[in-house]
C-alpha cells in the first residue's frame, strides 16, 4: 500500500496543475507577453535587483532605492524593482537579472556583491543592456559598471570623531555580519580612533556569522551587544549593522552614551527619530548617489564600464554633521579628510 | 425467546426497546431489548465485540441509536450527550479509571463539577457530602487522601463515589472486576449490595460468569450485537451462560495427561533486580522449567512479573543471577540472541510490545523474527516468504482477517493475539514465555490460545505462563508458583489448589497460615 | 484487498490535493484582499513554467530539497527530529569544497576527485549528526535540542574556517570570500537543456540514487525494517530484540550522511566554491518537503519539485507586480494544511479499514447466523 502513496501525490500535483491551467484560460489578453524586442535606444527602462531585505531595510537597500526614486522623478524613467530571497542560489539571482533584461530593461542595477557570478553570466548574453553592480569589482565586462565605496575612509573619519568625543577613551564597533565588507568599516574606524587617541580601546563585536545574515536586521541583538560594550566602559558606539543599529542606539540612549550612524545620515531618518539625539554623526555611504549617477550617465549616453570607486575624494563617502553635535571638532575632522584625499594618510581596508 | 423479568409493578429503571445502531457497513446493535428493574443488579454479559459497549455508550448518551427507544424510570428519553444522561440520573464507571493521581480524592470527585461558594470553591461542603455518601453506602472513602496512595479497589470506590456525587441513581459498571483480586471483588460486591439496598439500580457488564451469577438479580446475554436471552441466576449455570454467549460449547482451561519430562530447559538461578531506588523488584528468584512443563506464576500485578519476564528476555539486565537455556548460559545474551536461540515471547501488553499497530500483518509477522528465515535472508527482508508464512499463520491459527495487508490495528484483540502466538510458535522455539496470553480476548480466541499452549507443551516446549486469571493458571499449569514483592513465596499443586488459596497467597495473607 | 487499494489511492489523493486546493484558495483570497489579481499571478506562474530556464532552475533547486527531505525523512521514520540537517550540509559542503578545491587534488583523475568529495561530504555530515546521536544514546539528550545547537556551532565553525588564514581565500576585487575554486576536473558537468542558459545539475543522478537507496533501505532491508519498527513502537521493537540505541545511532548517521550531500549538486555543478553566499536553509526546507511528501521516496520528489518551482517563479510574480511573498504564504499554508489533511485522512482510513475487516468477517460468518 505504501507504494501507492507517491503515485497518489503525483496525481494530486497533476490535478493541481490542471486546476491552475483552467483558471488561467480566461487570462490570455492583457499579459504583456514574452516578446521583448530590442528596446528603443532612446527610452530608458531601469531594473533594480535588491539584495536580501529589499526596500525598507533602513540601510543599504534603502539607500539604493533613494537614488532610484530620485532618478525616476527627475527623468521620468520606467522602473522595476525586484527583491532577493533568503537562501537563493546564483542561478536564481541570474534568472532575476535575465528576466529584467528579457522584459526590455536596458539599465539594470544589481545591489550587493552576491550578484557577482549571476551578473557575469547574464551580462554576456545582453550586450546592449547596461549593468551596474554595487560593492563588487567583479565581473569585468564591457557593459558592466562596478560601483564600489571606500567605506574604510569614511569610517576613519567617524573614528576620528569617536576618538575626539570619547571621554573614557573606550569606543565600540558593532558589525552586523562578519564579512570582508563590514570588516572594512571596522579597520578604518579603528585606525581613525587610534589616529587621535593612540591608547584608546576599540571593542569589536559582530552580531552574526554568515550565512546567518540576520545580524543586519535584528535590533535586539544590537541592543545586547551595545549594552555589553557600554558596561565595559565604552561611551561611543559605531554600529555598522543595518537595521540592528537602531537597537544599539536605544542602548546608547538609555545609558547616556553616543552613537554613530552608518550608510545614511541616520540623524535625519524618520524611523530613528526617537534616538536621533544620540547620533552625533554618520558614516554616509552614498549608494543613492552612485545609483542616480549611473542611471543619469546611461541616459545621457555617458556609460562607463569598469571600476568606479566612490571615496572621500569623489564625495562617495562622507561624514554627517546633522544635529550640530560635532560642530566643535568639524575643522579637525576636515583636516584628516584632506590628509586622506591628498594621500598623506593611507587608510587600510583589510586587517 | 425473551423471558420478561418477573415483577415489574413499579416503572422499570431502564427499558431499552428495539435498539439498533448501524455503523457504515456493520450493525453494532440490532433489535436490543433490555428491561432493568429498579433496585436490582442487572448483569449484561457477552463476548468481546458482542455489542455491550456500544449499547452502554448509547445508554450513556455517547452515541445515538438509529432505531429504538430508551425509557428511564418509565418516561422516554433522548440523550444527546453524557450530560443528558447524568441529568437523568445515569452514571458510568469506566473500566479504566479516570482519576488524577496527584490530586486528592476530594479534588478528583469535584473535578468538572466544582462546588461554587461565593468567589471561591466550597470544599467544606463537598467534603461533607463525600463523607455522607461514603457512609451511606459503606464505601469507606476518605476525602483528603491522595489518589496516588490508593489501591486499585479503593480507586474504584472513588470512581463509584464520583458518580454518586453527581446524583446518579442508575450506575453502569463496565468490567469492574477485571482489575481486582478475588478479595477485592468480594468487597466490591458487598458495596453493590449496599447500593442496591439503598434503592439504586446497577447495570453490571462482565464476562466473568461466576461473578455475574453471585451478584446479579437478572442477567441479559448478548451475542453478535443483539440480546439473545434474559435469565435469572438461579435458573442457570456458568456453563449454560457461556454457551449462550458463544452460541456453542465452551472451552475449559485444562491439561490432559502430563507431558512433563525430567529434561530441564529453562533454569533460572538467584535472579535479583533492583529498581532505580534500590528497591528489589526481583529478589533471588530461582526455578526450573522442564521440557513439556507449564510453570504458572500467580501474583497481584506489579509484584515483579513484568520485570521477571523482561529479565528472562534480556530486555532488562538483572543485577545478579543466571539464566540457562538447555544447559547454555544465556545470561549475557541480547534479546535478539535469546530469541534466535529459541525463546518465544508473548508480551503482556499486546499493543505496546506485541504488535506494530500501524504496520501490516505480514510486517508484524517479521517483527522479532527479522533476523531469521523465512522473514529475512541475510541483511534483506524476504518479503515473499514472509508473506507466505504470514498466510500460513493466518490459516493455521485462525486469525480472522480479510488479508495480510491490513494494519494490525484493524483486527480485534483476540485476532491480534492469535497472530502473535502463531508468530512466536514459528521458528521452532524451545521455550515459550506467555504473559497474560488471553487477557482481553474473546472466548473463542481464548480457547484457541489455550489449545496452542497445550500443543506447545505436547511438543516438549518449556512454557512459563503468567496470568491474572486464576482459573487459567490453575487449569493450564503443571506447577504453580506465587510471586509477591519480587519473591517466589509459595508453590502449589494445580490439582488441589483453589483460587481462594492463591488469592490469599498473592496478597500475602496466606503466608502466616503456611 | 483490491477494494482497499482502490480506496487508498483516492484517499491518498485527497490529502495533498485538498491541501493544495486549500492553499491556492487562501492565496487567491489574500491576493484579492490586498488588491492584486490572482489571475495575473496564475498567468505569470504559467509563463515561468513554460520558460525552460525556470524549469531547469526549479529542478536544480528540487535536487537539493529532495536530498534534504530524504535526510530528514530517515530521522522521521524513527520519530527522530533531525533539525540539524541544515548545519550538517553547510559544514559538509564547506569542508568538501575546501578538499575538492585543494591544489593536491588537481593531479587526480576526475572520477576519483568527485568520489572523494562526495565521500568526504557524507562523512562530515554523518560525524556532525553523530554527535547528536551519541549525546542521545549516552546521556538521553533530546536530538531536537542538540541538533539546533549544532546548527549554531556549525555556522560559527564555518565562519571561522572560511577565512583567508585558514581554508578560504579572498576573491580579488570582491567583497565575497570563498574556498579555493574547484577546477574543472573536480566539477560535475551539467546537462545542457535546449532553450535554457542553466544546465541541469549532473548530480541529479546522485539524488535519484539516494531516493532509490532510501526506498530499498526501508522497503527491503532488515535495518530499514528495524528503524521503521522502532519508530512505530519503541517498546515493541525492544521486545523484538531491536537495540534502540543502535537504531538511533545508525539512523542519525545515515541521515547526516545524506545531509552531507545536499550542497554538492550546487557546489560541484554551479558554485564551484563555498562562498559567503552559498545557499543556506535547505535543511529546513527539507523538513517541509518531507512532511509534504509523507517520507515517501516518490512523494518527496514531487514535493521537492513543487517547492523548487514555487521558489523559482517568485521573480516572475515580482515582475508581474504580484508580491513575491505570496510564494512563502502558499508554501506555509500547504505545509500546515497538508499536515492536518494527512491526519484527517489517516483517521478516516483506520476507521474504514476496521469497518472493512468487520464487514469481511461478518460475511464469512453469516451462514451460521440465525436471526433471533
Amino acid at each position: 500500500m505504501r507504494r501507492m502513496r507517491g503515485v497518489r501525490l503525483a496525481a494530486g500535483l497533476f490535478a493541481l496543475g490542471i486546476g491552475l491551467a483552467s483558471c488561467a484560460s480566461d487570462t490570455q489578453p492583457g499579459g504583456d507577453g514574452g516578446t521583448s524586442g530590442a528596446p528603443a535606444p532612446s527610452t530608458v527602462k531601469v531594473g533594480l535587483a535588491y539584495d536580501i531585505g529589499g526596500r525598507g531595510d533602513q540601510s543599504f537597500n534603502d539607500s539604493a532605492a533613494r537614488g532610484l526614486d530620485k532618478a525616476k522623478s527627475e527623468f521620468g524613467v520606467e522602473v522595476t524593482e525586484l527583491e532577493a530571497a533568503q537562501g537563493e542560489t546564483d542561478a536564481q539571482k541570474e534568472d532575476r537579472l535575465r528576466q529584467l533584461a528579457e522584459s526590455g530593461h536596458n539599465v539594470i542595477i544589481a545591489v550587493g556583491f552576491a550578484y557577482e557570478k549571476a551578473l557575469s553570466a547574464a551580462a554576456a548574453d545582453y550586450p546592449e543592456a547596461k549593468f551596474a553592480i554595487i560593492d563588487s569589482a567583479a565581473p569585468e565586462a564591457a557593459n558592466v559598471a562596478n560601483l564600489t565605496f571606500a567605506e574604510h575612509e569614511g569610517s576613519f573619519l567617524v573614528g576620528v570623531v569617536a576618538g575626539l568625543k570619547s571621554k573614557t577613551g573606550n569606543v565600540g564597533f558593532i558589525g552586523g555580519v562578519n564579512t570582508p565588507l563590514i570588516q572594512k568599516f571596522e579597520v578604518g574606524f579603528e585606525q581613525g580612533v587610534k589616529a587621535v587617541k593612540p591608547d584608546a580601546t576599540v571593542q569589536v563585536k559582530y552580531l552574526t556569522q554568515p550565512p546567518d545574515f540576520t545580524g543586519f536586521n535584528d535590533p535586539a541583538k544590537g541592543t545586547t551587544a551595545a549594552n555589553g560594550m557600554l558596561d565595559a566602559g565604552a561611551d561611543v558606539i559605531y554600529p555598522a549593522a543595518g537595521g540592528s543599529g537602531a537597537g544599539a542606539f536605544e542602548a546608547a540612549k538609555a545609558k547616556g552614551a553616543m552613537g554613530i550612524g552608518v550608510d545614511s545620515d541616520q540623524y535625519n531618518l524618520p524611523a530613528l527619530a526617537n534616538v536621533k539625539d544620540v547620533i552625533i554623526t554618520s558614516m554616509v555611504k552614498n549608494v543613492d548617489v552612485a545609483v542616480y549617477d549611473f542611471i543619469k550617465a546611461v541616459k545621457d549616453g555617458q556609460f562607463k564600464s569598469g571600476l568606479q570607486v566612490y571615496d572621500l575624494a569623489s564625495g562617495g563617502v562622507s561624514f554627517a554633521t546633522s544635529g550640530g553635535k560635532i560642530d566643535d571638532i568639524v575643522p579637525q575632522v576636515e583636516e584628516y579628510k584632506e590628509k586622506i584625499v591628498s594621500g598623506e594618510i593611507q587608510v587600510k581596508d583589510t586587517k | 425467546m425473551s423471558t420478561e423479568p418477573p415483577g415489574g409493578e413499579p416503572a422499570l429503571a431502564v427499558e431499552l426497546t428495539g435498539i439498533t445502531k448501524r455503523f457504515p457497513g456493520v450493525v453494532a446493535n440490532s433489535d436490543v431489548n433490555i428491561a432493568v428493574r429498579p433496585g436490582t443488579v442487572h448483569a449484561l454479559v457477552g463476548e468481546n465485540g458482542a455489542g455491550k459497549s456500544t449499547l452502554m455508550k448509547i445508554l450513556y448518551g455517547m452515541q445515538r441509536p438509529d432505531e429504538g427507544a430508551i425509557a428511564v424510570n418509565g418516561s422516554p428519553v433522548d440523550f444527546h450527550s453524557p450530560a443528558d444522561a447524568i441529568r437523568a440520573g445515569i452514571g458510568m464507571v469506566h473500566q479504566h479509571f479516570m482519576l488524577a493521581d496527584n490530586l486528592t480524592v476530594l479534588e478528583n470527585v469535584v473535578l468538572g463539577d466544582e462546588p461554587r461558594g461565593g468567589l471561591g470553591l466550597d470544599f467544606a461542603a463537598a467534603r461533607r457530602r463525600i463523607r455522607e455518601i461514603s457512609e451511606a453506602y459503606g464505601l469507606g472513602v476518605r476525602p483528603d487522601r491522595l489518589v496516588d496512595e490508593l489501591g486499585v479497589g479503593e480507586r474504584q470506590r472513588v470512581e463509584i463515589l464520583k458518580v454518586l456525587y453527581r446524583g446518579a441513581r442508575i450506575l453502569i459498571l463496565d468490567e469492574p472486576t477485571a482489575v481486582l483480586v478475588p478479595q477485592e471483588v468480594d468487597e466490591l460486591f458487598g458495596n453493590l449490595r449496599d447500593l442496591k439496598a439503598e434503592g439504586l439500580t446497577i447495570l453490571f457488564i462482565s464476562h466473568k460468569l461466576d461473578e455475574v451469577l453471585s451478584v446479579a438479580d437478572d442477567i441479559t446475554v448478548m451475542r453478535r450485537g443483539t440480546t439473545v436471552a434474559s435469565v435469572a441466576p438461579e435458573e442457570t449455570t456458568a456453563r449454560k451462560l457461556a454457551e449462550l454467549m458463544v452460541g456453542s460449547a465452551l472451552p475449559v482451561p485444562e491439561l490432559r495427561e502430563s507431558t512433563v519430562t525430567d529434561r530441564p530447559v529453562l533454569t533460572v538461578a538467584n535472579l535479583t533486580l533492583a529498581d532505580a531506588d534500590g528497591r528489589k523488584v526481583l529478589d533471588d528468584i530461582s526455578f526450573t522449567i522442564h521440557a513439556g512443563e507449564v510453570l504458572g506464576i500467580a501474583g497481584v500485578e506489579g509484584n515483579g512479573q513484568a520485570e521477571l519476564v523482561e529479565a528472562l528476555m534480556g530486555i532488562r539486565k538483572p543485577d545478579s543471577g543466571s539464566v540457562h537455556l538447555a544447559g547454555e548460559d544465556i545470561s549475557r545474551l541480547s534479546t535478539r540472541a535469546r530469541r534466535e536461540s529459541g525463546m518465544g515471547y508473548i508480551p503482556e501488553d499486546r499493543h505496546r510490545q506485541g504488535v506494530l499497530l500501524e504496520a501490516t500483518l505480514w510486517e508484524n509477522r517479521v517483527l522479532g523474527h527479522q533476523s531469521r528465515r523465512p522473514s529475512a535472508r541475510g541483511p534483506l527482508i524476504d518479503r515473499r516468504s514472509a508473506r507466505a508464512d504470514t498466510q500460513r499463520i493466518v490459516e493455521t491459527y485462525d486469525v480472522r482477517t480479510p488479508g495480510i495487508d491490513v494494519h494490525a490495528s484493524a483486527l480485534s484483540g483476540g485476532n491480534q493475539q492469535k497472530l502473535i502466538v502463531g508468530r512466536e510458535m514459528s521458528g521452532n522455539p524451545v521455550v515459550l514465555i506467555a504473559s497474560h496470553p488471553t487477557r482481553g480476548v474473546d472466548v473463542g480466541a481464548q480457547a484457541a490460545i489455550w489449545d496452542h499452549i497445550r500443543r506447545a507443551r505436547a511438543e516438549h516446549l518449556a512454557v512459563l505462563l503468567i496470568s491474572a486469571d486464576l482459573d487459567e493458571l490453575i487449569g493450564m499449569s503443571d506447577t504453580l508458583a506465587v510471586i509477591l514483592r519480587g519473591r517466589l513465596v509459595a508453590d502449589y499443586d494445580p490439582g488441589t489448589v483453589t483460587p481462594q488459596d492463591l488469592g490469599s497467597a498473592m496478597t500475602g495473607a496466606g503466608r502466616d497460615a503456611e | 484487498m483490491r477494494t482497499l487499494s482502490a480506496r487508498s489511492v483516492l484517499l491518498g489523493l485527497a490529502a495533498p490535493l485538498g491541501a493544495l486546493l486549500f492553499a491556492v484558495l487562501v492565496c487567491a483570497l489574500i491576493l484579492i484582499v490586498s488588491g492584486h489579481s490572482p489571475v495575473t499571478a496564475v498567468d505569470s506562474l504559467l509563463t515561468s513554467a513554460s520558460r525552460p530556464r525556470t524549469t531547469v532552475n526549479s529542478i536544480n533547486s528540487a535536487i537539493g530539497y529532495y536530498l534534504a527531505a530524504v535526510a530528514v525523512a530517515i530521522g522521521f521514520r524513527m520519530k527522530l527530529f533531525n533539525i540539524g540537517v541544515d548545519g550538517q550540509y553547510r559544514l559538509a559542503a564547506m569542508l568538501s569544497a575546501a578538499l575538492a578545491g585543494a591544489a593536491f587534488m588537481e593531479s587526480l583523475p576526475s572520477f576519483l576527485r568527485v568520489t572523494m568529495t562526495v565521500v568526504a561530504a557524507m562523512l562530515v555530515g554523518a560525524v556532525w549528526a553523530g554527535i547528536a546521536a551519541l549525546l542521545k544514546v549516552t546521556r538521553g539528550v533530546s536530538e531536537v535540542i542538540t541538533t539546533i545547537m549544532l546548527n549554531a556551532i556549525a555556522t560559527n565553525l564555518v565562519a571561522y574556517l572560511l577565512n583567508p588564514d585558514r581554508l578560504a581565500e579572498a576573491v580579488p576585487g570582491s567583497n565575497n570570500i570563498s574556498t579555493r575554486p574547484i577546477t574543472e576536473g573536480g566539477q560535475v558537468p551539467g546537462i545542457a537543456i535546449p532553450g535554457s542558459t542553466s544546465a541541469l545539475f549532473g548530480l541529479v543522478f546522485l539524488a535519484v540514487a539516494v531516493g532509490v537507496g532510501y526506498w530499498f533501505l526501508f522497503g527491503r532491508t532488515r535495518l530499514g525494517f528495524e528503524i521503521k519498527a522502532t519508530g512505530l513502537s519503541e517498546s515493541a521493537a525492544v521486545a523484538s530484540g531491536v537495540s534502540v540505541k543502535k537504531m538511533v545511532l545508525l539512523s542519525m548517521l545515515l541521515s547526516g550522511a545524506v545531509a552531507g550531500l545536499i550542497g554538492l549538486p550546487q557546489l560541484l555543478g554551479s558554485s564551484h566554491s563555498y562562498a559567503l553566499d552559498f545557499p543556506p536553509g535547505l535543511g529546513f526546507i527539507g523538513i517541509a518537503v518531507a512532511l509534504l511528501g509523507r517520507n515517501h521516496p516518490i512523494g518527496m520528489a514531487f514535493a521537492a519539485l513543487l517547492w523548487g518551482f514555487l521558489d523559482n517563479s517568485s521573480t516572475s510574480l515580482d515582475i508581474a507586480g504580484v508580491p513575491r511573498e505570496i510564494v512563502l504564504i502558499m508554501q506555509g499554508v500547504i505545509v500546515l494544511s497538508v499536515v492536518v489533511a494527512y491526519e484527517l485522512v489517516r483517521r478516516y482510513r483506520v476507521r474504514a479499514e476496521q469497518r472493512d475487516v468487520g464487514r469481511a468477517l461478518a460475511i464469512q460468518k453469516s451462514p451460521e447466523e440465525v436471526s433471533v
